[in-house]
């Protein structure tokens, strides 16, 4: 059309052109332009979307792979499938965030953190980029930059519950931080998240659990009896409770907390050997407590049978040595004086006699642990009683 | 035979020899300046769309010939450009025999030497063959043949509608300005690459024509694939000075690489060409074989454009080890691909190079100075820029091209020093430029900018002399000057004189001239003894020149003028000196 236009035009100013007919010749040229450049980008349109959807169908297969394999643990394959995928959508995020994840996950600390940091510059608020990156610098050892970027994740967007996210990263950090043994940022951000947190046995628990990881054991006791409060028959808490009295030296609460957690075990779980042990040798401590704050009688009672004991111990560890430690002996000297009727006969009305009694029974058990190997038994639960005298306790 | 090397058909001229321009431009004065910008922007936009086409087919063939994600061991990746690889040979000797090379010589031929021609055949064969070998795997870029698609459009479109020789000239580097801004999506770099390196040369005539066609073709291709840059990467905070020595090191890095690059195909490639017709028949075969077999054994990234690779080592995906690994085997598998003759671009495998060597860089910088900010990303990206600017020798264009792919103006300062060290490395070490050098191979010489950055400007003070010739008052009487010359005979024997006009210009007259003007004056009572000199004079005056313009100005007035006064800039009628038509032939003698 254009060359006809053109030749029309050439011809006519061979004869003597004219304005009129040069404008004619130059629409007409510019109109075919028009229509071709019209039918070319319809054409183009055309061939391109079928071009896209190809690729998103490309993209959208080779995410699925990559996903499957992630959650089969090939997090290497999942890479490849993944890397594949972004090369036909490399703005496709979700599959962007596996990617990275999957680099995480096989190890590739640095290009995750950088795959992830190229995420975060575009999204900074995003809670679960921050997460996904206090994690990778976590591995990487920057301490400060991830205990950064899990307060981001704290403060930062979610989708879905992100007061749950929210408390879920935060106690996440503050495992980060009592790994890091940081034990006071690890108790105020407990506190922290204990305050945000709803009524909830279970979460009273974890609290307790934390706490009790944060060297917070009185805290930590407080949230399980928060617990026990709420139900009396948790099993669990109680459990934790005595557990942490016992180790508190409190054998009494310690019995009956542990007792009470025995036999609210569920019939189909069989309470654990050693909470029964525990329990067991928290009465049993109980029996041998040589306390002064019993009254004088049982405290006597108690003395006599510990005294047997620990006599016992003593014997067969010394046994026939013609020759004796002079710490032994100096114990020999003072076990013989102690063993004089008299002197046990007025031990319920003498407390400096008691006193006495009970300091050679806890160093008996303490040398003979020495002398001798470790304590079995009601020796060893005697020098538990001794231990929990020099730490400050109520032997 | 010289891939630029075009016969010009009897057609090509038709509209520049018989429409009758003069009497067209008669009738309608303005008309070719004005369909010049609008026919810019239609070529911006056909060029636009067959260029997001042009990359289609290229990524529909990638998955055809190589699967959807090529991986090492992969069989295909053998075959495939090997088998193609007969194909685009049987085609370029028997179907289309001018699409072997790059295509930006083939654009600067067409401006330089066929009048802006370029035959659709060879357009359609760059489109189909480079889609071929790109997609198949050959290590090669779509960048520089969309530029030649884009500078065929301009010449097939300027050809129908009938337009003088001169426009017609004109129009390839439009279409390149079009395809390459398409095609990179930075319409600044595709301005700045056909100036420096199509045209060579700055040209006020033709800019205008080339931003609307580059900017019609980029709006074209951001309508299909978006606007996002081509590569993103965190932004750089350059809190130390000292980090700039990092980026430095790159840039030495860069000028020496590029040298290895260079050589390597300043070898190859002619050495290719003058095996014997069969087996240069089997050269992108063989290319093919041994490209395909370096991704076979374990390095597919190597293959085709390879921009999923670049956008990889951007985000520090590939250890130390490997990055330098991709960067030598990408230079030797486009030297391999390249030199067989395949059609594709430089571009790409040149910014896929420069990526690997920035990311190399940069992770060993940053194992030896921890401290450094710059991500692995910024590397690879300066990287890019480095290797651009000293391999195609285009210094503006890398600077504005990493900008403009990368979104990110951050990044400047490091790019300029980088680029600015390894272009001077390279300029130092490799006198000719790549480009210029497959010209020179293909037995052309085309002029570049590179050759006028060279060439040094002769002005008039370089030639001026001091004013030894007399000079005369224009407001003395012709009897006066009568009884000077008399009194002084030395001024009656000078060939030529000036004359100082009243209104502070200056009339420079032969002795011939002054002596006709002075020959009716017998006594003081002649009839124009009392007439003056400035008045007796033709109006006309020397050229008001000072001593900064082009010596080569001064030409034309000698036709005039004995004598040409070189006056201050700053005081008016003041003189700095004259200059001779003698005196400017001595000076280019002296070169």
């Amino acid at each position: 059309l254009i060359r006809t236009a053109y030749q029309t035009g050439k011809a006519e100013y061979g004869a003597g052109s004219t304005r009129r007919e040069l404008i004619l010749h130059d629409s007409l040229a510019f109109f075919t332009l028009a229509v071709t450049t019209l039918a070319l980008y319809g054409v183009t349109f055309f061939l391109f979307r079928s071009f896209e959807s190809h690729r998103e169908e490309l993209a959208a297969s080779w995410t699925q792979r990559g996903q499957a394999e992630l959650q089969q643990g090939k997090p290497a394959d999942a890479v490849n499938s993944l890397r594949a995928s972004l090369s036909y959508m490399p703005d496709n995020y979700p599959s962007q965030l596996l990617l990275a994840q999957a680099l995480a996950a096989a190890g590739e600390t640095d290009q995750a953190t950088n795959y992830f940091l190229n995420l975060w510059t575009a999204r900074p608020g995003d809670g679960f980029l921050n997460l996904e990156l206090a994690r990778v610098t976590r591995q990487k050892a920057e301490s400060q930059h991830a205990i950064d970027y899990y307060r981001s994740a704290i403060l930062g967007d979610w989708q879905g519950d992100a007061v749950i996210r929210r408390r879920q990263v935060r106690l996440e950090l503050i495992d980060y931080l009592i790994q890091l043994r940081r034990l006071p940022a690890a108790r105020a951000e407990l506190l922290i998240a204990a305050g945000n947190a709803p009524d909830d046995r279970q979460l009273d628990i974890l609290f307790g659990d934390k706490l009790l990881a944060a060297a917070d054991p009185q805290d930590a006791l407080t949230f399980y009896q928060r617990s026990i409060a709420d139900d009396p028959h948790n099993a669990v808490a109680l459990e934790k409770a005595g557990r942490l009295k016992y180790a508190e030296g409190d054998y009494k609460q310690a019995q009956e907390l542990l007792t009470r957690a025995i036999e609210n075990t569920p019939h189909a779980i069989e309470a654990p050997a050693d909470l029964t042990a525990l329990a067991r040798n928290a009465a049993r401590l109980v029996e041998l407590s040589l306390s002064p704050d019993l009254p004088a009688r049982e405290r006597a009672r108690h003395l006599l049978e510990a005294a047997q004991i620990a006599q016992t111990r003593f014997d067969n560890c010394t046994g026939n040595a013609a020759t004796l430690p002079s710490e032994l002996q100096s114990l020999q000297t003072r076990w013989k004086a102690a063993t004089d009727p008299a002197h046990r006969n007025a031990l319920v009305q003498n407390a400096a006699g008691q006193d006495s009694l009970t300091q050679l029974i806890f160093d008996t058990e303490r040398e003979t642990e020495t002398t001798c190997g470790p304590a079995t038994g009601d020796d060893e639960l005697l020098l538990k009683l001794s231990e929990s005298t020099s730490s400050g306790g109520n032997p | 035979m010289a891939d630029a090397v075009i016969p010009i058909p009897a057609q090509q001229t038709v509209a520049g020899q018989s429409t009758p321009a003069a009497s067209v431009a008669a009738v309608l004065p303005q008309r070719e300046e004005r369909l010049f910008l609008l026919l810019s922007i239609f070529i911006g936009i056909i060029s636009g769309l067959l260029v997001v086409s042009f990359r289609m087919a290229i990524e529909w063939l990638s998955v055809l010939l190589q699967g959807s994600a090529p991986a090492p061991h992969q069989i295909r990746l053998i075959v495939a450009p090997c088998a193609i690889g007969i194909v685009i040979a049987l085609l370029t000797r028997f179907v289309f025999p001018l699409v072997r090379g790059s295509g930006v010589n083939q654009t600067k031929a067409a401006l330089y030497i066929h009048n802006g021609y370029m035959s659709i055949r060879t357009v359609i064969g760059k489109f189909i063959l480079s889609a071929l070998a790109i997609g198949s795997g050959q290590s090669l870029g779509p960048e520089d043949p969309s530029l030649q698609i884009g500078a065929g459009v301009a010449s097939l479109i300027s050809r129908r509608v009938g337009l003088s020789r001169e426009r017609l000239r004109l129009f390839a580097p439009v279409g390149a300005a079009a395809g390459l801004a398409a095609a990179f999506n930075a319409p600044i770099s595709a301005i700045l690459f056909v100036i420096e390196e199509v045209i060579g040369q700055w040209t006020a005539g033709v800019l205008g024509s080339i931003v609307l066609s580059a900017v019609s073709a980029v709006v074209v291709a951001r309508w299909f694939w978006g606007s996002s840059p081509m590569f993103r990467i965190p932004s750089i905070d350059l809190k130390d000075p000292r980090e700039l020595m990092a980026y430095a090191v790159l840039g030495v890095v860069g000028g020496v690489s590029s040298l290895g690059f260079a050589k390597a195909l300043g070898y190859l490639r002619p050495a290719m060409r003058n095996q014997p017709q069969w087996f240069q028949m089997l050269q992108p075969a063989l290319a093919g074989l041994l490209v395909g077999l370096i991704g076979y054994l374990g390095l597919p990234e190597v293959m085709g454009a390879g921009y999923g690779a670049i956008d990889l080592a951007m985000h520090g995906q590939f250890a130390f080890k490997m990055l330098l690994l991709l960067a030598l085997f990408k230079m030797i598998a486009t030297t391999l691909s390249f030199s067989s003759g395949t059609p594709g671009g430089m571009f790409a495998p040149t910014l896929f190079t420069g990526a690997m060597l920035g990311a190399a860089v940069g992770s060993y910088e940053r194992v030896l100075f921890p401290h450094l900010t710059g991500s692995v990303g910024s590397y690879a990206l300066v990287g890019m820029g480095v290797l651009f600017a000293a391999f195609l020798r285009a210094p503006l264009t890398s600077v504005f091209m990493v900008l403009e792919v990368s979104g990110n103006y951050s990044i400047v300062l490091p790019v300029i020093l980088a680029n600015t060290i390894a272009y001077l490395i390279s300029r130092s070490l490799q006198p000719i430029p790549i480009f210029e050098l497959f010209t020179h191979q293909d037995g052309l010489y085309l002029p570049s900018m590179e050759e006028e950055r060279e060439e040094v400007d002769l002005r008039f003070e370089d030639a001026l002399q001091p004013v030894s010739v007399p000079i005369l008052p224009g407001s003395e009487t012709l009897w006066t000057l009568k009884q000077f010359q008399a009194a002084h005979p030395d001024t009656a024997e000078a060939p030529a004189l000036l004359i100082q006009c009243g209104d502070a210009t200056w009339y420079a007259i032969r002795q011939t001239e002054l002596q006709s003007l002075l020959a009716p004056v017998i006594d003081s009572s002649s009839p124009l003894a009392d007439a003056k000199l400035e008045s007796r004079l033709s109006p006309e005056r020397t050229p008001l020149i000072f001593p900064d313009q082009p010596l080569a100005s001064a030409l034309p007035h000698f036709r005039r003028w004995p004598l040409l006064p070189v006056s201050h800039r700053a005081m008016r009628g003041a003189l700095e000196g004259v200059l001779s038509l003698d005196d400017v032939l001595k000076r280019y003698q002296q070169g």
